[in-house]
């Protein structure tokens, strides 16, 4: 198997699955209970939080623990006080974000055909209602890193503007950062954001997990009610072996950031110089572990097929965007055809391969590639 | 199954993503026709509760087309089925009638849009999965079938009237109840690749081809109503009408309904009743023995004898006779069976035309449900012995040993 599938999910980290072990079993207590025992595991679960909130910049308490980056980032909307048209978010963003802020009346801001936020766009669209706005720091399907910075400079520009005017209207930055830690080194006060969302399962962690940076002068509103957890914004008996894998999983992340970045510029660099007669869609200001390929005039979803026979796992843009059988909105919105938009594969590599795989993984796909173009052909 | 008599001809292949399609694919692929595969996007829509598996359904017919090397399209027939196949389902349940939507979606759309289309693209044949067999009376000569269009392709005898629509092999699938409404044309160009076959053979046919969804869950009844039932789908159309149960012999009022539409004559299941009635915990169940939808007024009865529920005649509507002239099968025509083999004699001869005056037949009145021997003049099924009331709306159907009749909606 060559799995090139990263972006859509991880193998858990054999040092992360470790750690989780005992707390199924062993010490599976209740971190509210009152006995000694179940204090060691509250305290346990309060440092790893600690180390997952460290690896970003911020503290434990400046966490919620969530079941994943769409309750979070879904979480991150109840910051918003009046209910309409008060939110703009990027038009590539995962669906998780695109469809709660669509609740929320949201305004769609443009990319630029380089997938990269267009400035101006959201210049123009920050009127005094907008109080969110949420750009993902990397893209799931481009890879494409955002300048965030530039846009907590546009919003802090902003926000001193209404201060003079009198306007009280609050204005956040929210970024869902999923896909970034295994390449980034991550700070919440040099991004310049309110809210960050985390995803255990593009880290190598456990799948179910993830964590919302809530920045102190933030008021949210809970998504449940219950007991309380999570500084009463997330109610629910903590997923403790779930935190603890999270937490070893981002520092692995962490502790790998450089030798990553080389690796996988290496292995792009392979791919990029081994396949043919492809056009590559992410051009610049991209995590060099997200290849999009467009074979222009196929059908990407034959390929995959093809490939996943000769046991090479690639996808067509988001894992969720193929189960609903429609087409990539993030290709749409940097401009692509629909028939660049059919052709494209992503490719997005990881801790599962190997130099040699990447060589195989060209000739295969080349080899794919070639014997669809030569069916295309005959069927004229 | 051996080479075909219309090597090379071109078919269009209705791809469900399910094994039996996928099979029939595989099969004409190896037989060496022209193979294009299709999925119909009839129906899409999520409903609250209910997760519509189309796009995964299509993602499996492709990844099957893909590994058979055949094209593969997907053609969107959705405007066209709620118009004709939902619409119609919601006009007969509001009549008070229990419709069939999948003989509707076959007269309508895979056998009439699917069709038409697949002719205006040169087709030679449509094929489907279905559990099905066809009568060819005459062929054309063979090696000349390639790039001929659909009009020359009539696989029949010029004085006969109508291709012949046979029960499958398989009687325990047998799908001709929803197949008894098509039209005579489009069974002439119509292949059933595994109507000669049984269903454990082609379960092991796409594992011995390594085909994924041999394993896949069988889709039954009503495609875009999954797993949920017809009651909740209809209650997203048809709003919630309170109405009495009552005692047909008594007329006592024993619980409420949420709208007469909702029920079925000889449903038990499903039924509010009010216990403290005292009549009810009997532990004997209540039918529904009659539906009064002017009123709407559900009658139940614990009586199984009770007239209403039984019936020893069936008028029918809309009947189809898909062939009025049974002697066509003489010894000079040869029967060819368009799909796998004729293995044995178990097709049943008939010496006798069906003359609109009272001719034995056989009847069967849901799918997968046991043929019953009775007569027909045409409109009116007379049964030898009584038999529980088919809900209205329903259809009858009628065979001849192997060959399916026709038949007509029970009125």
């Amino acid at each position: 198997m060559i799995y090139l599938d990263h972006a859509a999910a991880t193998p858990v980290l054999k040092e992360a699955l470790e750690a989780m072990m005992p707390y199924f079993s062993d010490v599976f207590f209740n971190p509210s209970a009152a006995y000694l025992p179940a204090k060691k595991v509250a305290s346990d679960y309060e440092a790893a939080k600690a180390t997952i909130a460290h690896a970003i910049g911020a503290k434990a308490s400046d966490l919620v623990i969530t079941a994943g980056a769409t309750e979070a980032n879904n979480l991150a909307f109840t910051a918003i006080q009046a209910n309409a048209e008060s939110v703009l978010y990027l038009a590539t963003e995962h669906d998780s974000v695109r469809r709660i802020a669509e609740q929320c009346g949201g305004t769609e801001v443009k990319v630029l055909s380089n997938g990269i936020i267009d400035l101006s766009d959201l210049k123009s669209k920050i009127n005094d209602q907008i109080e969110l706005i949420s750009i993902s720091l990397v893209n799931n399907e481009l890879g494409v890193l955002q300048p965030l910075a530039e846009v907590a400079n546009l919003i802090r520009e902003t926000k001193i503007d209404r201060m003079k005017r009198g306007v009280k209207t609050q204005l956040l930055l929210h970024s869902d950062a999923s896909q970034a830690l295994n390449l980034l080194d991550i700070s919440v006060s040099r991004l310049g954001v309110d809210l960050l969302t985390l995803n255990a399962a593009k880290v190598y962690g456990p799948k179910g997990v993830g964590a919302l940076y809530v920045s102190h002068d933030v008021r949210l509103k809970p998504l449940t009610y219950g007991g309380g957890q999570e500084n009463g914004l997330r109610s629910g008996t903590e997923n403790v072996p779930g935190v603890i894998g999270f937490a070893a999983a981002v520092k692995h992340a962490k502790e790998h950031v450089n030798g990553n970045r080389k690796k996988y510029a290496g292995w792009k660099k392979i791919l990029l110089q081994e396949l043919k007669d492809y056009e590559l869609i992410n051009k610049k200001h991209t995590l060099d572990n997200f290849i999009v390929l467009c074979y222009n005039g196929l059908d990407a979803e034959r390929l995959i097929f093809l490939l996943e026979d000769r046991g090479v796992y690639v996808s067509t843009g988001a894992a969720c965007a193929t189960s609903k059988g429609v087409r990539s909105h993030v290709l749409k919105a940097i401009g692509l055809s629909d028939s660049e938009i059919a052709g494209s594969l992503r490719i997005s590599l990881g801790r599962t391969n190997t130099e040699e795989q990447i060589h195989d993984a060209a000739r295969i796909i080349n080899e794919v590639v070639q014997s669809e173009k030569e069916r295309v052909k005959r069927n004229g | 199954m051996g080479k075909s008599f219309f090597h090379g001809a071109k078919v269009f292949v209705g791809m469900s993503g399910g094994v039996d399609s996928s099979v029939s694919a595989m099969l004409l692929v190896e037989q060496g026709y022209d193979v294009t595969g299709v999925y119909m996007k009839n129906w899409s829509k999520d409903l609250p509760g209910m997760k519509c598996p189309w796009a995964e359904d299509l993602a499996d017919a492709k990844r099957v087309a893909v590994k058979l090397g055949i094209n593969f399209e997907v053609w969107d027939f959705e405007e066209e089925y709620r118009q004709k196949v939902v619409e119609y389902m919601l006009d007969e349940f509001k009549k008070g009638n229990t419709p069939n939507p999948d003989i509707m979606c076959n007269q309508e759309i895979k056998f009439k849009l699917f069709f038409e289309k697949a002719k205006e693209r040169g087709a030679d044949f449509i094929a489907t999965g279905h559990y099905a067999r066809t009568l060819a009376l005459e062929m054309p000569p063979s090696g000349h079938t390639q790039g001929r269009s659909a009009k020359h392709m009539v696989p029949r005898r010029a004085s006969s009237s109508a291709p012949v629509l046979l029960r499958a092999v398989d009687d325990n699938k047998d799908q001709t109840y929803f197949l008894y409404r098509i039209s005579e044309e489009a069974l002439a160009h119509t292949l059933f690749p595994i109507g000669g076959i049984k269903k454990p053979e082609v379960k092991k046919l796409a594992e011995e081809r390594g085909l994924h969804n041999a394993y896949k869950k069988e889709s039954m009844g009503v495609c875009f109503v999954g797993d949920v039932g017809m009651k909740d789908f209809l209650k997203e159309y048809i709003e919630i009408n309170p109405g009495e149960i009552r005692e047909i012999e008594s007329e006592r009022v024993l619980g409420y309904h949420e709208g007469a539409i909702f029920y079925t004559i000889g449903q038990r299941h499903g039924l509010c009743l009010d216990g403290e009635k005292g009549v009810v915990n009997d532990g004997l169940p209540y039918y529904v023995v009659k539906k009064d939808t002017k009123n709407n007024i559900v009658y139940v009865s614990k009586n199984l004898n009770d007239d209403n529920l039984w019936i020893n005649e069936l008028e029918l509507k809309d009947v189809i006779l898909r062939t009025s002239d049974l002697s066509i099968l003489g010894p000079t025509c040869q029967p060819v069976f368009t799909g796998g083999s004729f293995t044995d004699g178990e097709l049943r001869r008939p010496g006798h035309a069906l003359e609109l005056d009272k001719s034995p037949v056989l009847v069967r009145l849901r799918h997968r449900a046991p043929l019953i021997p009775a007569t027909f003049d045409g409109k009116t099924i007379y049964f030898d012995n009584k038999i529980k009331r088919p809900a209205s709306g329903q259809s009858a159907v009628l065979y001849d040993g192997e060959i399916c009749l026709g038949g007509g909606i029970i009125a």
